[in-house]
């Protein structure tokens, strides 16, 4: 087992890698009663084209599947793992990203069993047509959920407009009709493809002992037997630099119009350090030219421009990316301009200095540390940043030789003119009504 | 847990010195009756006092000394809990521990003296065009519920089923009142509040007790104040209409009940009825999502919730529209089951194990902290959660099914798609 210090935040993470090939890290934390466990495996959304655990040829499969998958793998032949976690006083959940797929549980006592139910339950499929069958229903009615909520919609709006043929584009949960098509066997395939623990994290933070905890999950691993770990072929489409769709808008029941301004990144395909380093200075870069203290939001707040419901914020994932700012507006067409604007003038004339990366960099701190008083956070980020190949607990040092240049440098990546684009949701036109 | 030192009548201090966190949180309460006028002007007030200051004049200035100050947090916000309307100014900061630069917390205290002493005044009243902006600011938040249609349904059903009363009035207020607010009336409403209501002071990290107490005695000021007199909770009355039909234009169909309990939060069957929503719909292994949505895979949620400062139950679900009412006969049903005491051993177990585990969980957090302790002051002055664990650990299931057959079905609320309104 290995032990690195973080000195300066007064951390200490234990990790192995067991012969299984699964990543298992612990991270104590003193004072806290809770303990949280994330079980993830490297497959989201965005992995429907790939080779088959044992095949040689390239498959596709329905959209919607991993999410089908996540909640499928919670109901076993003797009942609901759900009950067993409550049993055990443990509050149990999952989720599906476009990259990941994460099961966790956080309890305040029997954290053993609960860490072993965790594990059995994911290292254990069990799907039949009719439990599948079954499911549609439900997962139909979290679609249309989502379907209703203006928010997601406009999100998903600006993610479809931004990319042609990349699968980010497919909103997680597939639709509807899509889903219709899955089948226990798809289900199968996909876990036996993406579930091999080679392709997974577990994460523990709490109030746990590391030797015991990481003796307890070698035990149980030891005498579960796996496939040898292989390669996984994923394949993704070629993706042009420049957005898809430059404008569109959609009608919905809400009160004011809601506007999303998407910037595609030029790069793509970083990873590592470099992608860590490219991803806070642009964070950087778009806090001071979209933040709380930035001309553009004053403006835009005094003006009536933006409300409440404001945000900005810059993302980065293997393949696909996007820096968002939005808001309900009375006015979109207006912000739309300004942003724009905005954006031009900053590839125009860099207009940053020394003093304001000072500034932002200590508030990006501010908040990292803050982050650290929560092990959900630490637990999905640290996970989500080791897929990418990156470290969590880097990220204070990295922000630390963040030079003026460097935000100059990841700005040039993700503000061009043609890798911009807007979504707008707009209230039903009056004499329909 | 907490420490308390009062400093002034009416006005207590709390802290709990821990270094569990690599931060300081502070909450400021300022505690207010409840009324659509107190809660509209109340809330401007709010959004008024945290965009700028006489010291940091316009909402730049202030942002960018707590970008300074290692990106601390600092809002304000405006919530009510029963009978009470509650301002809170939140402050998060880093503890300079984890930073090269020392003296942050001194800077932070005196930016909060700063934020509630020194408004930004002209001519004795608030800058005019930030007042103008907040107002409307607090409008736009309250038109914005009508896009999450989940919390506009639920708003909709408690102002049909008890309008004017604390249950139904929003912590925002009413737009019309929002917009009738005048400056005036608004700095008198600031003088009230520095000045006459009941503050309670929470400081959350790695500091000492007494030098939070003394440095606010020394430089905020807060004179003595008479506390108010406990209200008890309004009565509920039968709503006229016990059933109701909107339409929207949208997919999904949201079904909201009310049901009346004589049980609050005072009531020394408080614990009982917790375990009650529990078992009936409070968890995933509850009698409503196991057969609602796992045997019927009719909802992706539904659940029940217990409003204990008014004797509330809430149960919600999203479901197809055309199946309101097979969705309402099946709510009953497992009502009916809690109330003959069909509960296994396992459920009742299970539910006493999330609730301690939950109780547990929120005190991981400074500001979970802070909220549980604020609100169990009314019960007890040592707050601890053994206090409610050895609560619910006697708890049968006879004492679950006695509380279940007081509740009564008061309101149903649909909210449906149009396409339905056309169909039917």
């Amino acid at each position: 087992m290995h032990k690195v210090e973080f000195e300066q935040l007064e951390e200490t993470l234990f990790h192995e890698k067991l012969d299984n090939g699964l990543t298992v890290y612990i991270l104590p934390k003193k004072g806290f009663s809770k303990t949280f466990a994330t079980f993830t495996t490297k497959y989201g959304s965005i992995d429907n084209h790939f080779v088959p655990q044992g095949g040689s040829e390239p498959i596709k499969v329905p959209d919607g599947i991993a999410h089908f998958l996540e909640h499928k793998m919670f109901e076993k032949e003797e009942g609901d793992v759900f009950q067993e976690f409550s049993k055990q006083g443990a509050a149990a959940n999952a989720f599906t990203s476009f990259t990941r797929t994460a099961y966790l549980f956080s309890a305040t006592g029997e954290i053993d069993e609960n860490v072993k139910t965790l594990l059995d339950f994911v290292q254990s499929p069990y799907f039949t047509e009719k439990t599948v069958e079954k499911e549609k229903g439900i997962i139909a009615q979290e679609i249309t959920m989502y379907d209703d909520q203006p928010d997601w919609r406009l999100y998903f709006g600006i993610i479809e407009n931004m990319y042609k043929n990349h699968p980010v584009k497919i909103d997680i949960a597939g639709t509807v009709e899509s889903i219709q098509d899955i089948t226990a066997e798809h289900l199968y395939t996909c876990y036996n493809t993406f579930y091999h623990p080679s392709n997974m994290v577990l994460f523990i933070v709490g109030n746990v002992d590391p030797d015991q905890m990481m003796a307890l999950v070698k035990e149980d691993q030891a005498q579960k037997t796996f496939e040898e770990p292989t390669e996984i072929t994923r394949i993704y489409p070629e993706e042009p630099k420049e957005v898809a769709i430059k404008e569109r808008v959609l009608e919905m029941s809400v009160q004011k119009p809601k506007v999303f301004y998407g910037i595609k990144p030029e790069k793509l395909d970083l990873i590592g350090p470099e992608m860590l380093k490219h991803e806070l200075a642009a964070q950087l870069a778009y806090e001071l030219l979209f933040g709380r203290t930035s001309d553009f939001y004053h403006h835009a707040y005094e003006n009536d421009w933006i409300d409440e419901s404001y945000s900005f914020d810059y993302s980065l994932e293997q393949g696909f990316g996007y820096a968002l700012v939005g808001s309900d507006t009375h006015k979109p067409e207006v912000l739309i301009k300004e942003i724009k604007h905005t954006l031009q003038n900053a590839v125009e004339k860099w207009p940053f200095g020394q003093e304001d990366l000072d500034r932002v960099r200590r508030k990006k701190i501010g908040f990292f540390l803050r982050a650290l008083n929560s092990p959900e956070y630490i637990a999905n980020q640290f996970t989500n940043y080791a897929f990418n190949e990156m470290n969590l607990f880097d990220v204070v040092p990295v922000l630390e030789e963040l030079e003026v240049v460097d935000l100059q440098n990841a700005f040039a990546l993700v503000s061009h003119e043609s890798q911009q684009s807007v979504f707008t949701i707009m209230p039903p036109k009056k004499d329909e009504q | 847990m907490f420490e308390t030192i009062n400093i002034a009548k009416g006005v207590n201090v709390h802290v709990n010195e821990t270094t569990q966190f690599k931060t300081i949180n502070f909450s400021i309460k300022f505690k207010d009756k409840l009324t659509k006028e107190k809660a509209s002007a109340r809330s401007i007030l709010a959004n008024v006092l945290q965009h700028s200051n006489e010291v940091y004049p316009s909402h730049t200035a202030l942002r960018m000394v707590l970008d300074d100050l290692y990106g601390t947090s600092l809002y304000i916000d405006s919530s009510k809990r029963g009978n009470e309307h509650v301002v809170t100014l939140n402050v998060e900061t880093v503890n300079d521990q984890y930073l090269s630069e020392k003296g942050v917390l001194e800077k932070v205290l005196n930016l909060m003296y700063i934020v509630l002493f020194k408004p930004n005044f002209e001519n004795g009243l608030f800058k005019e065009s930030i007042f103008t902006r907040e107002k409307h600011s607090i409008v736009q938040r309250i038109e914005s519920v009508f896009d999450e249609k989940t919390r506009y349904a639920q708003q909709r059903m408690m102002e049909l089923a008890l309008p004017n009363h604390p249950a139904s009035i929003t912590s925002n207020g009413t737009i019309e009142i929002v917009e009738s607010v005048t400056n005036e009336q608004l700095v008198a409403e600031y003088n009230e509040m520095i000045s006459q209501n009941e503050i309670e002071i929470y400081a959350v990290g790695d500091v000492k007790p007494e030098m939070i107490a003394s440095y606010i005695r020394e430089f905020f000021h807060f004179k003595d104040r008479e506390k108010a007199i406990a209200v008890p909770p309004m009565e509920l009355v039968k709503p006229e209409q016990p059933r109701v039909l909107e339409f929207e234009d949208m997919k999904q169909g949201k079904l909201h009940m009310a049901f009346f309990t004589p049980i609050t939060f005072r009531d020394e069957k408080f614990p009982i009825m917790q375990l009650m929503n529990g078992v009936f719909g409070g968890y995933a292994h509850s009698k409503l999502f196991v057969n609602i949505r796992e045997k019927e895979s009719m909802a992706y949620y539904v659940s029940s919730s217990f409003a204990s400062q008014f004797g509330l139950m809430f149960v919600l679900a999203g479901i197809d529209s055309k199946l309101e009412e097979k969705a309402v006969t099946l709510v009953l049903e497992q009502l009916e089951e809690v109330k003959k005491g069909n509960i296994s051993d396992v459920e009742l177990d299970q539910t006493k194990a999330l609730l301690v585990n939950q109780l547990k969980e929120a005190l991981d957090s400074a500001r979970g902290q802070i909220d549980i302790y604020d609100q169990y002051m009314e019960l007890t002055d040592r707050f601890e959660p053994e206090y409610m664990i050895n609560k619910w650990k006697n708890v049968t299931k006879e004492d679950i099914a006695s509380v279940a057959q007081e509740l009564s079905l008061e309101m149903t609320y649909f909210l449906s798609g149009k396409e339905d309104e056309t169909n039917a």
